[in-house]
């Protein structure tokens, strides 16, 4: 593929990682098991994106976290906090939007809605 | 295996981590380095090339730091480039030029030979530039790392009115006086006289000028106010006035400067009793000499580059 089609495909993206961790992290996930979670529902994320974007997220208060030293060796568990979770519901309500408003300038684009 | 690979990515990832994150994104990212390397170990890759494999992936440490950090990984970003961009330009657009012109008018007076003058000139000039850019830039570097703020954000009403390039009425009636001006004065230095010593008129100018210098100079005048009235009929500067006033401005200066560099252009009398009789010290007359030099040139140079650059101003619009 092209390099201007890749950069326009990084745009569009862009911010979809925040929202599916958001959303996976309602039950609590560590680091690489997130990641592999992320692939496995076809988000594509590097690893390298994906560990500061969670510590960032911690700061800002969408996530907490918690050190589980019960297993093989200790992990950073992170969950969406309640802030986070109206952080989701709010992306998700703006994802949906924004697939109905790109439908319907696909579908149709001749007659714009009329607001 | 205290400087395995992975140790040394850890190590210079959080080297430039505040110190109270360190320890914990030292342990969090051993964990997913581990992780990702059983994963592959589990599918039968060899330890070494696994190792190399993830940390790989991982990237630069400087990179992965920065994302940690939430430093951003640019000098100046959108946010400061122009307002820096605006500073730059206008201070470079006067400091330069005047620390160039006070190291020349420096060297002059000091009596250096004209090619220590040129040579300090454009010295002073690259340094100057280079430091003007250099500080500047830093400052907004640190600027956006402290995350200051810009000051007021960009509102229309910054929109620039088309510049006036000195073609409206008002500019034709300012031109018209000064020339006015210029003439009453030459002729009430000659005929009446600005000062008086012991009840008699004596003339800044050099009474010898009259009476064909003098028909120079006032026909100069003349034509520097035909100039201003041909302007103001055009609207507009274009390249034919510009040239015009080029010559005008060059004329002037040759004569006013050839005049003073023979010492025929302030009445000698003048010079005598005002200066020398009240003890000025020829070293003094010396450095007078010099500025009135650097502003006889300046003034009409300042003159021809304002008339292109208005004109450049003029045909882009």
């Amino acid at each position: 593929m092209s390099e201007s089609f890749d950069t326009h495909l990084q745009e569009l993206r862009r911010g979809t990682v925040v929202l599916a961790c958001l959303q996976l992290l309602r039950t609590p996930g560590y680091g690489y098991n997130l990641l592999e979670q992320l692939a496995a529902h076809g988000v594509l994320t590097d690893a390298n994106t994906l560990y500061p974007l969670l510590r960032r997220l911690e700061k800002q208060g969408f996530l907490t976290s918690e050190w589980n030293t019960e297993d093989t060796r200790p992990r950073k568990f992170y969950v969406t906090s309640a802030e986070g979770m109206s952080l989701a519901d709010t992306l998700s309500t703006e994802w949906h939007d924004l697939t109905r408003s790109i439908a319907s300038v696909t579908d149709d684009p001749g007659t714009p809605e009329e607001n | 295996m205290a400087t395995s690979l992975t140790e040394r990515y850890i190590s210079a990832t959080i080297t430039s981590l505040p110190p109270d994150a360190q320890d914990d994104v030292r342990a969090e990212l051993e964990g997913s380095i581990a992780d990702a390397m059983e994963a592959r170990l589990d599918q039968g890759e060899e330890p070494t090339s696994a190792e190399r494999e993830v940390l790989t992936e991982l990237g630069d440490p400087a990179a992965l730091a920065a994302g940690y950090a939430d430093r951003p990984l640019h000098l100046l970003g959108p946010r400061y480039y122009l307002a820096w961009r605006q500073l730059l330009r206008t201070l470079l657009m006067i400091v330069p030029v005047c620390a160039v012109l006070a190291v020349a008018l420096a060297q002059v007076i000091a009596g250096a030979s004209i090619g220590a003058i040129i040579g300090q000139a454009i010295g002073v000039g690259v340094t100057a530039t280079v430091h003007l850019v250099f500080w500047v830039t830093l400052v907004f570097v640190l600027l956006e790392r402290a995350g200051a703020d810009t000051g007021p954000g960009w509102d229309v009403d910054q929109l620039r009115e088309p510049t006036s390039t000195g073609t409206g009425r008002a500019d034709l009636i300012a031109s018209l006086i000064l020339a006015a001006a210029g003439v009453v004065a030459l002729l009430w230095d000659h005929f009446i006289g600005f000062l008086r010593i012991d009840g008699e008129s004596l003339s800044i100018l050099n009474p010898g000028l009259w009476p064909w210098a003098m028909a120079g100079l006032l026909a100069l005048i003349a034509l520097e106010a035909v100039l201003a009235v041909m302007l103001s009929a055009n609207g507009r500067w274009t390249v034919r006035l510009a040239v015009l006033n080029t010559v005008l401005a060059m004329l002037a200066m040759t004569l006013v400067l050839t005049l003073l560099g023979n010492g025929l252009l302030l009445n000698p009398d003048f010079l005598q009793t005002v200066f020398i009789d009240n003890g000025v010290e020829p070293d003094s007359m010396r450095v007078l000499g010099i500025l009135t030099w650097f502003m006889l040139v300046g003034i009409p140079v300042w003159d021809i580059l304002d008339g292109w650059l208005k004109t450049r101003r003029d045909a882009l619009r």
